[in-house]
């Protein structure tokens, strides 16, 4: 029942000191509905030599477009719901999401066979084989936005507070009362009725995380396995404290967020396209 | 490559199908509307009858559907209902009666709001197939329908003509298996769209015309087999879809399929193989129990236990040799939702075959979402 938060990218774990002459530059980019995510790896030891994160605009075209001005790459996978826009703007090929964050949580965590991504639109359980790497069978959230991180952001809104707020709330929040609903419309309606009744502004939003936790636990146990000791928690929801610390102990297992949990769709991607080009330089 | 059909109906397999029933409609065939795999078509075609699948896919008329009928029910009994209420259905507006079967709820209570339209006549499925005296229930319910024909139509059915259009649907049949057949071929030969037009072109053809068209449907595809036509690329991930029936803009997931550039290779459901399976005994003197024997072979998941389902699966992942199950789901269809648990864990590990579920309606609004978990079960090895 711990949460660790390892400082990722900064251990030697995969930091190889490069070789000399110049680095080939593999890109990813993760383009959620929420947010963007970029990243250069060295194709050699790996290293991020650049990254950035930014909105995700309505005009994604221009800002795929400024993307191309301004960095340079020698090869590039595009991920994330707007994969097919970006391979049409950036060049490259595409992945999954799906695949990317696989990729990425072997090959940073090679000993987890449990991910937990909590995106902006979606959530994704996924099941990897610690010895292949391989995507044994994953489970996502249904078609609506119950059960992600728009479930937040909707729910500190019709409480007035900030995403940081809501969090901080919730862990001075004790667990008096109950919120039934993932759906952002329902679970409104629940949470107004609260603050009229009222019920501490702490102990709604520990609610409001309690009902998120479900649907992460019943998502995870499609796929957890018994012996699954540890679970990777990463995308933008894997930031919220509190919902790292309520998953660990409703799981009672060790939930493990990285240092750049909003940057594994990424990550994945560029690996995937180092390990393209080394497959084709074989 | 030749096409499979050589007509006017190239994109548009159910217009053939319209085509098929208004010729025999305008020979003086009555037209039997059926919502199901377990309607007896042979009792129609024994006749003199055509029979018109009457199961709808489109999104269009579900608003018009939900100002009857709840929202969440299954699309396709939604679908059905909104075009009879829109009087936009060609299939209903040709038929002279409705053939209707119990077996789901939606289906069971529909009827009874449509039943004003049209002759009905509802046939009570046992639904432990396996039971004692079901067959021989069953079988009450096939000459129950038989009756209402010769009632409603002021006719006579005689066993020698229910012999010879149990002969005839077997011959059909067998030739629509050999169609499907040819999916096993790597590269495939044979695409979705051309099986889901054979299946669908079969429902409402019968006969020495139909005979002629299948066979040279065969001779098309053993000659592509030969000079090596092949409609996928050696590479192609193989795709089984398995579930609830398909057809109009659920084949959304089949399309979505497509541009991950995979090739399915079997459609395993009412809209595919599932009706031409299994024969039924000729000549056993009592073809009333030949047809009521056969029919409730069909592995729907209304049935409990529903143990052929996985004997067809397993013969067909022998066959195809798929790299992944679809079991598409229709919203609120909770006998093959549920019956989805099993199938995957079957699947999985009795068969060592990737398995995804999806549960979709009509609309157009989880595209995205379905893009990217067909996608990604395609990705995986």
């Amino acid at each position: 029942m711990t949460c660790q938060y390892s400082e990722l990218l900064q251990t030697t774990e995969f930091w190889i000191p490069r070789a000399t002459g110049v680095s080939i530059k593999l890109a990813g980019i993760d383009i959620g509905s929420r947010s963007i995510e970029f990243v250069i790896l060295d194709r050699e030891n790996h290293q991020v030599l650049d990254r950035f994160q930014a909105e995700t605009s309505i005009n994604l075209s221009a800002q795929l477009s400024l993307i191309k001005e301004k960095y340079s790459w020698d090869g590039l996978i595009s991920t994330g719901y707007g994969r097919q826009l970006a391979q049409k703007v950036l060049g490259g090929a595409m992945i999954t999401e799906i695949k990317a964050y696989t990729t990425a949580a072997h090959h940073f965590h090679p000993a987890i066979d449990t991910v937990i991504d909590l995106g902006g639109q979606d959530t994704k359980a996924l099941s990897i084989n610690r010895t292949s790497g391989q995507l044994h069978k994953f489970e996502m959230n249904d078609k609506c936005s119950a059960g992600t991180g728009k479930f937040f952001e909707m729910m500190a809104g019709s409480m007035g507070l900030s995403l940081d707020q809501l969090v901080t709330e919730a862990l001075r929040g004790n667990r008096s009362v109950d919120i039934n609903s993932t759906c952002t419309v329902f679970a409104e309606s629940e949470v107004i009725s609260l603050l009229t009744s009222g019920v501490a502004l702490a102990d709604i939003a520990r609610a409001i995380h309690e009902a998120l936790l479900t649907k992460l636990v019943s998502l995870l146990s499609k796929v957890m396995r018994s012996d699954t000791r540890e679970i990777l928690f990463v995308g933008g929801g894997a930031k919220n404290r509190a919902m790292v610390q309520l998953l660990a102990e409703a799981l009672n297992r060790q939930v493990t967020v990285p240092q750049y949990p909003d940057f594994y769709g990424a990550y994945g991607a560029a690996i995937h396209a180092i390990k393209s080009t080394q497959q084709e330089s074989i | 490559m030749n096409p499979l059909f050589n007509d006017d109906f190239q994109e548009f397999p159910l217009k053939r199908a319209l085509a098929q029933v208004v010729s025999k409609r305008e020979a003086g065939a009555k037209v039997v509307g059926a919502y199901c795999s377990y309607a007896p078509v042979e009792v129609v075609w024994a006749m003199g009858g055509v029979p018109a699948v009457l199961c709808a896919f489109s999104n269009a008329p579900i608003a018009k559907a939900e100002e009857t009928l709840p929202v969440n029910l299954c699309p396709l009994i939604k679908s059905s209902f909104g075009f009879i209420e829109l009087k936009t259905c060609p299939f209903f507006e040709l038929t002279d009666a409705v053939v209707g079967e119990t077996t789901c709820d939606g289906k069971k209570k529909m009827f009874e709001l449509i039943q004003e339209h049209r002759p009905l006549y509802v046939m009570d499925l046992p639904q432990c197939p396996t039971n004692e005296g079901a067959v021989a229930y069953w079988r009450h319910s096939v000459n129950g329908f038989k009756k209402f024909l010769e009632e409603t139509f002021a006719t006579t059915i005689s066993d020698s003509a229910l012999e010879e259009s149990i002969r005839e649907c077997n011959r059909k049949n067998r030739l629509v298996e050999r169609i499907f057949a040819f999916g096993a071929c790597k590269p495939a030969i044979i695409t979705w769209q051309e099986l889901y037009a054979v299946a669908t072109y079969a429902m409402s053809a019968q006969g020495p015309e139909a005979i002629a068209q299948l066979e040279g449907i065969i001779a098309t595809l053993t000659a592509r087999r030969e000079q090596m036509q092949f409609t996928s690329k050696e590479s192609a991930k193989r795709v089984l879809i398995t579930g609830c029936p398909v057809g109009g803009d659920v084949l959304k997931v089949l399309k979505l399929v497509d541009e991950e550039g995979a090739a399915i290779v079997g459609l395993d459901s009412c809209t595919g193989l599932k009706p031409y399976a299994n024969v039924t005994e000729e000549g056993s003197g009592d073809p009333l129990l030949a047809i009521a024997k056969r029919y409730l072979q069909i592995p729907c998941a209304c049935m409990t236990p529903n143990t052929g389902r996985f004997e067809v699966l397993k013969q067909q992942v022998a066959a195809l040799k798929p790299d992944l199950v679809i079991d598409l789901v229709l919203q609120s269809c909770h006998t093959y939702n549920v019956e989805a648990v099993k199938v995957e864990s079957f699947v999985r590990e009795e068969l060592g075959t990737n398995y995804l579920k999806v549960v979709t309606d009509f609309s157009q609004q989880d595209l995205g979402q379905l893009k990217t978990r067909i996608a990604a079960a395609l990705e995986m090895n």
